[in-house]
């Protein structure tokens, strides 16, 4: 096991490092760059700029100063917040996406799961038809369609809870549901048809056959076998949703890290599309790594650190 | 079966309520709070947007940090109702006959917010640092006026050759290269805001958060809390704290239109954008504000391209554009017109309006426009015109312009012109390498004087982006920026706006406005032309 873990850490290191480098070199082919204004430039403050970020240097020197700000974890100033480091963009967005992210992954799970299951034993009855339904709306209906239907609904016209803005439990309640529905639909399928399957197999028919109680089958043994799937989403599933949606949190105003993975590449602001790549990656790798040990949990069959041992 | 199913509905029963009611309960506490507070104070709810880039007063240099920073702070002069510099942290100030020495008394009662007295000294700090090349900043260039700025700023002078002086602690003498009649409306400017010399010292980063931010206008940051909001409250310190009538002014930072129409909507805000899509009906609300913005929204020749190495060529594709119709069928902000590059708005010496003096200076007329283009491309020897590409950055707005003058061009000169567009960044980096041959852009005044409009188009400006170079209004412009006489300082800039028209390496659209909806007993909040937002005289019923 312990092996394994090692292994994969340096596979970890090495894809983070690849991502990194690409990145930089495609963001310098992108034409433009942060100074570019739409109003008169003065060439002597143009040159005091590139000079005070080190983008008159050549691209190797700036990729090495890039490295280095990699392994220190330090990414310097951001270019269009001068008064703001990126460590200091990232560690105050980073919170607020990724509360938003824990309360809509919990939801769509629990929701999801639900309904997955609910339809998968009424299978072919009213309850499935419903909860399918409802995960076809989910999936088809973009979240920021849903976003602007519960703003108007729940906000403008029956004023429950307020249209926007982060500073209460009752501003979460809208943005976490637009974000929870998508998710929820995807979990809700997956589980349906994995449990269909589950739920057809012989050991399933022991257990009933033992006269266990229906509850018991489904949750101790059915339910376990039938989640891998959706163990196997959700290491991207979180990473994406913690580290912050765009388009969520500009309808709702919530200052997350969102944002900066879009506008860091629009103004050309370098630091912040390494900070926000490097970090979104890092973590993204993380979460797989995770669901790779958790299968080894859930499921006896896949034997971890054998694979290991054997290489 | 049944019985886990009425265990897991439960569940999901008690967790949503769960949920309902800590949220219902945390929302009543929070709108008794707000009662209680909006009961005894006068709060303005505003929106900026999105998180100020900087309270440094030199690096903010765009709307969203000096919007609000021109209310915590303030500049020997801030521009009044009418738009016209007066004096704010000066009292009074001299001028040397030949209009380069200025002379700034401060007055005896200007204080910082921590209860220091404003010096010059802090004055001489805060626009040595603006020049200074370390600084780096954006809006150096502004500084330029003052004799020793530019050399400084470009590495050739040095800190001590900067000609600012403090004279006495309240005496603040500038000399400048040249006599420059809107000087006294340039230094309202944020950039030349005064900085507490020893705050500065003890923290160089005193502007980061609202804690530690000292200033000296007629607000004080109260709280910040970064891409989230703010509260500015009265400053009790201000030399002119009686005119000063709202008790505290709170930002949201919400940068979606149709959110921030909706909060404005739910009271949640005292003012609003149009969003797109609303913007008919909303046209004729009662609570629409239209005020004029010293801008140009145009388009662009690249002279160097065929066909517009002609004249006559690019005259005749200016003059089927019809501007009108533009503004009244495509558009449909209220916006003027544009006939001219300088905007409405600037009053010469005798009192005229520097655009309705010099005219209309290219209509849409279709007959002439025909004829035109008929001359040019015997003039070329053109059988067919050349292929043309029309270039503009994407966006919903700036295509249904595009596409309207594409009509234009097809119906009144049969010309065909393709249309492409792209990303901003890379839009913006083509246009300056001249890979264009007829592009959008927009202009938005640094200064209010027409002479930062005509400037764009002087040979090596990097506004200029057209490939078009005229020694004569080189010249004029020269002149201009050199004239201690006004009147004929005006006539040297009417002169090069005509032979900018004359040339027509650039064709006008319309104007910018600034268009809103403000509530109903919210008053005297002033967005001038050119300048920053001003809530010293701002109140609210």
């Amino acid at each position: 096991m312990v092996t394994y873990i090692l292994k994969r850490l340096v596979y970890m290191i090495v894809t983070v490092f690849i991502i990194a480098t690409l990145t930089f070199f495609l963001m310098n082919l992108i034409p433009g760059s942060p100074f570019n204004e739409e109003r008169t430039t003065n060439a002597a403050v143009q040159q005091n700029l590139e000079e005070h970020y080190h983008l008159n240097e050549p691209l190797a020197v700036q990729y090495i100063l890039y490295l280095k700000s990699i392994i220190t974890l330090d990414f310097g100033p951001s270019i269009k917040q001068p008064t703001e480091t990126v460590n200091s963009l990232l560690g105050r967005g980073f919170p607020i996406s990724a509360e938003l992210g824990i309360w809509t992954v919990l939801i769509a799970l629990v929701s999801g799961v639900a309904l997955g299951v609910f339809a998968a034993l009424k299978h072919n009855h009213l309850i499935d038809y419903m909860a399918m339904t409802i995960a076809v709306l989910g999936i088809s209906i973009p979240n920021f369609v849903l976003a602007t239907m519960l703003i108007q609904q729940l906000a403008v016209q029956l004023e429950w809870l307020p249209a926007a803005t982060w500073s209460s439990p009752a501003h979460m309640v809208l943005p976490v549901l637009a974000l929870a529905t998508g998710p929820m639909a995807i979990i809700a399928r997956l589980t349906r048809s994995s449990m269909l399957e589950t739920l057809t197999q012989d050991y399933i028919k022991t257990a009933r056959a033992k006269g266990l109680s229906p509850y018991k089958v489904v949750v101790k043994h059915a339910l376990k076998n039938a989640l891998m799937p959706v163990v196997t989403i959700m290491g991207t599933l979180l990473a994406g949703i913690l580290t912050g949606t765009f388009v969520i949190e500009k309808i709702f105003a919530i200052p997350g890290m969102g944002k900066y993975f879009v506008e860091g590449i629009n103004q050309r602001d370098y630091p912040v599309i390494m900070g926000t790549t490097v970090f979104y990656s890092a973590f993204l790798v993380f979460m797989l790594f995770l669901v790779d040990i958790a299968y080894g949990f859930l499921d006896p069959r896949i034997k971890l650190h054998k694979e290991g041992g054997s290489s | 079966m049944k019985k886990w199913l009425h265990v897991l509905w439960g569940i999901a029963i008690i967790t949503v309520l769960a949920a309902c009611t800590a949220n219902s309960s945390s929302e009543e506490d929070n709108a008794e709070g707000d009662q209680a507070e909006s009961g005894d104070t006068k709060t303005l709810l505003l929106n900026n947007g999105e998180e100020p880039t900087s309270f440094d007063p030199p690096m903010g240099f765009d709307s969203v940090s000096w919007n609000a920073l021109n209310n915590l702070m303030e500049g020997m002069t801030r521009l009044g109702k009418d738009h016209q510099p007066e004096p704010a942290a000066a009292e009074k100030w001299e001028i040397s006959d030949d209009g380069t020495v200025y002379t700034f008394m401060i007055r005896e009662d200007a204080k910082w917010s921590n209860g220091d007295d404003l010096t010059a000294g802090d004055f001489e700090f805060a626009w040595k640092r603006l020049l200074d090349p370390e600084t780096a900043s954006p809006a150096a260039f502004l500084g330029y006026f003052i004799e020793g700025g530019e050399a400084f700023n470009n590495g050739d002078g040095s800190k001590e050759d900067v000609m600012v002086e403090a004279v006495s602690d309240k005496e603040l003498k500038v000399t400048l290269s040249s006599p420059t009649g809107y000087f006294l409306n340039i230094i309202s400017n944020p950039a030349f805001f005064p900085i507490n010399e020893s705050v500065a010292e003890e923290n160089a980063e005193w502007y980061a958060e609202a804690d530690s931010f000292v200033g000296n206008g007629p607000f004080t940051l109260d709280e910040w809390k970064h891409d989230s909001e703010m509260t500015f409250k009265k400053n009790e310190n201000y030399w002119d704290k009686d005119t000063v009538k709202l008790d505290e002014v709170h930002w949201a930072m919400v940068n979606d239109t149709n959110t921030e129409y909706q909060m404005y909507e739910s009271g949640e805000l005292d003012t609003t954008n149009i969003p797109a899509d609303m913007s008919e009906e909303l046209m004729e609300s009662d609570q629409l504000k239209v005020q004029d913005q010293a801008g140009t929204y145009f388009y662009r020749f690249n002279v160097n391209e065929e066909p517009f190495q002609n004249k006559k060529i690019r005259q005749a594709l200016a003059m089927a554009v019809n501007q009108q119709d533009i503004v009244d069928y495509v558009t449909k902000n209220k916006e003027e017109p544009a006939y001219g590059f300088v905007s409405y708005g600037f009053e010469g010496p005798s009192g005229e309006d520097f655009r309705e003096q010099n005219g209309n200076l290219v209509e849409f007329n279709a007959e002439e426009a025909e004829k035109l283009l008929e001359e040019g491309m015997k003039e070329e020897g053109y059988e067919e015109l050349p292929p043309i590409t029309l270039s503009y950055n994407t966006s919903e707005s700036h295509k249904k312009v595009a596409e309207t003058i594409q009509q234009m061009f097809k119906e009144h000169l049969d010309v065909d012109v393709t249309l492409e567009n792209a990303e901003w960044n890379v839009f913006l980096q083509n246009q300056k390498d001249l890979k264009h041959q007829l592009s959008r852009s927009s202009f938005i005044a640094d200064y209010a004087d027409p002479i930062n409009f005509l400037e764009s188009f002087v040979t090596d400006s990097s506004m200029n982006r057209t490939g078009w170079s005229n020694d004569e209004y080189d010249q004029f412009i020269e002149k201009a920026k050199n004239e201690t006489d006004e009147t004929k300082r005006w006539e040297h800039m009417y002169e090069a706006e005509k032979i900018l028209f004359e040339e027509m390496p650039i064709f006008p659209i319309h104007f910018y406005n600034f268009v809103l909806l403000e509530k109903e007993g919210v008053s005297d909040v002033i967005r001038h032309p050119v300048g920053y937002l001003e809530l010293k005289w701002a109140d609210k019923e």
